[in-house]
């Protein structure tokens, strides 16, 4: 029997999952993945969130960042496989690698910037096109420290985020504000049934209701 | 004796202030804190280093301290006018005219580069002991401060100050002509200007000139000096007057005022003094203290030397007690109340002179055939300091004798390239001297500046500058000098320049860093980084800022699995076996030469190997990284796999440079083949083609291909690092094979178990161990299967012939033997 060729480099990811804890509470594990434009704070967020940190000079990302976390909500241990992508459009051809399969994205846009939304609205088209068609959205506008000189208003991105079906909450990974909340908020609506996650995609269990609207559709 | 023997030993000093603390809590309209003063302080120092004049003191290093202390160390002479006139009253006119000459020979100078001093009194005057040289010191304090806004203290001594700079009026170097003008007038009328008032009435004096002409009588008048002026040579009274003129636009400019007839019999003695021998007091110089000042400092940090030392032994640094320092009123909203810096701490112009002796004793058994190395006299090779090039690296960078060697070494080799460029390559493979890294790299990438960098648009606005704009502040900022605004716009316009000048290529998130090492080496010289990065890109990173760029990526990151299996094949196969595949973390590696993901101080060790090598070498450093973590891999799943890279341990940098050395050496040229890679030479018969081998093949393959051309290279030069196993059939072996070929025909073999044993071939693992293995076939398929079959078993150096046995024919003279 001969070995068999290496597999194609350019495929997915092909994530291990590691077997679920056989403690008394649930555990369940899932990938998330962070998209937005360049230096709207997604590594801070991330950074903020899995080590309580922030650096004022965070090193912009390269390819992506791989982190964990793990958190406790009601009687389950979830556990977040973040993938930190960069936000250059030049990478664009690298994300899919890191949002196929994940469960749940984080799309981070900054208050501060116009464009960074209209980013944001970009990368929620890609996914609902081309990611798990069960992904967990949420749309976090960053750097509300600074809302002082904000210039995307609360509503306008409120509004987007309930019509496409999107968690939404400004944060900031500098102050710490909401940061949690987003990670919570997301853990809360992903099922969390036994070994659901080590199929690659999550199955809607019986009797759950879409919480997206059925039209999605940018005309 | 002593004097003299003073001035030859004190030719270094150190002088220190504190810049302005910034408001706390307080952020650019980036977000980001605002940049300490006294790093604005250092970025915008750094211009001054470059300025070398003979009417000029050197300036050498800016340091900073803690809380905003900025220290300056310089070139010192003798001793300043204030001292000198103290001691050889009153000076004659003649030398005083001298003085007046070469002072403003030195403000001509800052002029040409668009410098002003600002604080031209006195004691920044400084003579030789002999009265015969004068340089200006400390002038770059207004420049460095941003005039003053850096700093809490006003520029400039007010007793000498012209009108329109106590009106708040910078910048215009008229104000240092006035300046010296009443410099020379202390002199002259044998005075101290105003010696009993106070600040405030001699601003009230200098203002009241405003109200009429005739400020240099005024002068003599209120100083009861009138019969001086009267008896005054009327040429020097009319210049004094014309230097005194309250509106500045009627005072002379420094090149107009060196061209005064008054100064004729100056430029003689000048001249003549020039053309004199070598005087006594150079001719009895040490040799050391004849080298670039630049090299002294150098030197004297190596033998111990601390600039803040020196400052506490002189009692300028003064530690305080840390309770003092707490605020007196913290409110929940605006700015803490805390007591007052001490008036004392804010400015003390003392001068700190730093002595050369411990550095005289410790050089001073050195021959002075050190000191002038012979490059072109391959009979008196330099073979001082050999023993020293066993040690390791950061001991080698640390031991000032063989520093000092190796500096005296590069420098006259820079200064003959680039005939030198072969033997300064071969020098760099020993190791190179920090103070002279960015241009012997420059030279290393055979970078000759030829002034396209001037030519450059760096300033139209492009749809890259968003991108730029926001890399820059997050690029390498641990760096003081990184960190500067002088250093954001430096780094800006090299980018943008680099940009400008590759339109068929793109700004990738990356390039910064790769941009930072080059300019933290070439500070001053931002052509000479510029260009080294222009050579740079070409030579290490082909076609990689394609706005299109996955290709060579791809291919880029097979060729690296590959050697990978090539030499780590256990750690290979259980990387493929987690799909840890080097898209997930060796594009921030490769895509930046490592720039991004290490820190500065590891990127100059690393780059000064990288710099000999050629395209592939990086792939061996990347392969050096996993083989430190190899341990870690090989227990890990791909979670932890791929944490372990995301926060990358330390790394030892002296085991990865001598690992992927080795790697690099040991590799046949053929093995490391790229369709994109730099070609120095076309591919010739026997090689790898161009196109021969695809983006597939390389994915499809595990092991990578060598040329017909390396395995005759080794069957002619060293067949005992060859293990040929030849795949064909007994028959065919028995036909023709090459000599001491290992023949397993792959009809006959049975590759489901992973052994070598199961081969039932004596002593195979012997035959293979340490050596290059080639699968050879004439059925391709055949040596990807049995290759990977050699991975799976944990045997290192596989590889495929390219083209199969029947390119072996091709060989010339025969290398084929019969039965």
């Amino acid at each position: 029997m001969a070995t068999t060729p290496r597999s194609g480099g350019a495929s997915g990811t092909g994530t291990a999952q590691r077997p679920n804890g056989t403690s008394q509470n649930k555990s369940c594990q899932f990938k998330l993945v962070l998209l937005g434009e360049s230096a709207v704070g997604k590594s801070s967020l991330v950074l903020r969130f899995v080590k309580g940190q922030f650096h004022e000079y965070q090193e912009s990302t390269i390819g992506a960042a791989f982190l964990t976390q793990t958190i406790c909500i009601e009687d389950t241990v979830v556990k977040f496989e973040i993938w930190d992508t960069a936000g250059q459009e030049r990478y664009h051809s690298l994300a899919p690698m890191y949002y196929r399969g994940a469960q749940a994205a984080i799309v981070v846009y900054d208050i501060q910037n116009q464009d960074s939304f209209q980013r944001a609205k970009t990368w929620v088209k890609e996914l609902h096109k081309q990611a798990s068609p069960n992904i967990v959205i949420a749309l976090a506008g960053n750097k509300a420290d600074l809302s002082n000189i904000r210039v995307v208003e609360f509503d306008e991105a409120k509004q987007y985020a309930e019509e496409n079906g999107l968690l939404f909450m400004e944060t900031s990974a500098k102050t710490g504000m909401n940061v949690n909340d987003i990670f919570l908020a997301i853990a809360k609506k992903l099922p969390k049934n036994d070994g659901a996650n080590n199929q690659g995609t999550s199955i809607r269990p019986t009797g759950t209701e879409t919480n997206r609207p059925t039209n999605n559709c940018c005309k | 004796m002593g004097t003299r023997e003073r001035e030859r030993e004190c030719r270094l000093c150190a002088v220190t202030f504190f810049a302005k603390l910034h408001p706390g809590d307080v952020c650019g309209s980036n977000g980001l804190p605002l940049t300490p003063n006294s790093i604005a302080i250092l970025g915008r120092a750094q211009k001054l280093k470059e300025l070398q004049d003979e009417h000029l003191c050197q300036y050498l290093d800016v340091i900073r301290g803690k809380h905003e202390r900025t220290i300056v160390v310089s070139e010192y002479l003798g001793l300043s006018l204030e001292d000198y006139a103290m001691r050889h009253p009153p000076l004659a006119i003649a030398q005083i005219l001298r003085i007046f000459y070469q002072v403003a020979c030195g403000i001509n100078v800052l002029s040409r580069h668009h410098l002003v001093a600002h604080n031209v009194e006195p004691k920044h005057i400084l003579l030789s002991s002999d009265g015969q040289r004068v340089k200006l010191f400390n002038y770059g304090l207004h420049h460095m401060t941003k005039g003053g806004a850096y700093v809490p203290f006003p520029i400039g001594n007010i007793r000498y100050m012209a009108p329109e700079r106590l009106l708040g009026l910078n910048g215009n170097v008229k104000s240092d002509v006035w300046s010296l003008a009443l410099v020379m007038v202390e002199l002259i009328l044998q005075i101290e200007l105003w010696p009993k008032l106070k600040l405030s009435n001699v601003v009230r004096k200098i203002l009241a000139f405003g109200k009429s002409n005739g400020a240099l009588e005024k002068i003599a008048r209120e100083h009861q000096c009138h019969e001086r002026y009267v008896q005054m040579d009327q040429r020097l009274r009319q210049l004094l007057e014309s230097c005194l003129s309250v509106l500045p636009k009627r005072r002379p400019l420094p090149g107009e005022l060196l061209e005064h007839p008054i100064f004729e019999e100056v430029l003689l003695d000048l001249k003549k003094q020039k053309m004199q021998p070598l005087s006594p007091e150079t001719e009895h110089l040490p040799l050391l203290l004849r080298c670039p000042l630049s090299q002294i400092y150098h030197l004297w940090q190596l033998a111990g030397g601390d600039v803040q030392a020196e400052l506490k032994k002189e009692g300028l640094i003064r530690s305080e007690a840390p309770i003092l320092g707490l605020p007196q009123i913290v409110r929940l909203s605006g700015a803490s109340v805390c007591p007052g810096r001490s008036q004392a701490q804010l400015m003390d112009d003392r001068v700190v002179p730093l002595r050369l002796k411990a550095l005289l004793q410790r050089l001073s058994g050195l021959p002075a055939a050190v000191y002038f190395p012979l490059l072109h006299s391959p009979r008196f090779p330099a073979h001082f300091a050999r023993e020293l090039q066993e040690l390791p690296l950061v001991i080698r960078e640390k031991d000032i004798e063989y520093q000092f060697q190796r500096v005296r070494l590069f420098a006259r080799l820079l200064q003959g390239y680039p005939h030198t460029a072969e033997q300064l390559q071969r020098e760099a493979a020993v190791d190179v001297p920090p103070l002279l890294r960015g241009p012997i790299w420059a030279a290393l990438l055979e970078v000759v500046p030829n002034g396209s960098y001037a030519k450059i648009d760096k300033f139209t606005s492009t749809s890259t500058d968003r991108q730029i704009e926001v890399d820059i502040p997050r690029c390498h900022q641990y760096d003081e000098l990184l960190s500067s605004p002088d250093g954001h716009r430096k780094l800006r316009r090299l980018l943008k320049a680099w940009v400008t000048a590759h339109p068929q290529y793109v700004y990738w998130q990356g390039l910064d860093s790769l941009t930072a090492p080059f300019l933290y080496l070439n500070f001053n010289n931002e052509e000479l980084a510029f260009l080294s990065l222009f050579k740079f890109i070409p030579k290490y990173l082909q076609w990689f800022f394609l706005k299109d760029n996955s290709a060579v990526i791809k291919e880029y990151l097979s060729k690296f699995s590959q050697l990978t299996a090539f030499h780590e094949p256990l750690l290979a196969q259980h990387l493929a076996s987690i799909s840890f595949i080097p898209e997930l973390f060796a594009i921030p590696w490769f895509l930046t030469m490592f720039s991004h993901v290490f820190p500065l101080h590891k990127i100059l060790h690393l780059w000064d190997k990288l710099m000999l090598g050629d395209s592939s070498y990086p792939l061996f450093i990347g392969i050096a990284i996993l083989r430190q973590l190899r341990s870690t891999l090989l227990t890990s799943g791909f979670n932890e796999c791929i944490l372990l890279f995301s926060d990358l341990p330390d790394i030892v940098m002296d085991g990865c440079v001598l690992e992927s050395q080795k790697m690099y050496e040991a590799t046949p040229k053929s093995i490391t083949h790229r369709q994109h890679a730099l070609r120095l030479q076309p591919p010739q018969a026997l090689d790898i083609g161009v196109a021969d081998v695809e983006l597939k093949h390389l994915q499809q393959e595990q092991c990578p291909r060598i040329s017909a051309k390396d395995v005759q290279f080794l069957l002619d030069n060293s067949p005992a690092e060859l293990a040929l196993i030849d795949l064909r059939s007994v028959v065919e072996f028995g036909r023709v094979h090459v000599p001491h070929s290992i023949n397993i025909p792959f009809a006959t073999v049975q590759l489901g178990e992973q052994r070598l044993e199961a081969l039932q071939v004596p002593q195979l693992e012997a035959q293979l161990r340490g050596k290059i293995v080639v699968c050879v076939s004439n059925i391709h398929q055949h040596s990807v299967e049995f290759s990977h079959f050699l991975v799976a078993c944990g045997v290192q150096r596989t590889c495929i012939l390219h083209k199969g046995f029947n390119v072996l024919h091709s060989i010339e003279p025969n290398i084929l033997i019969s039965n």
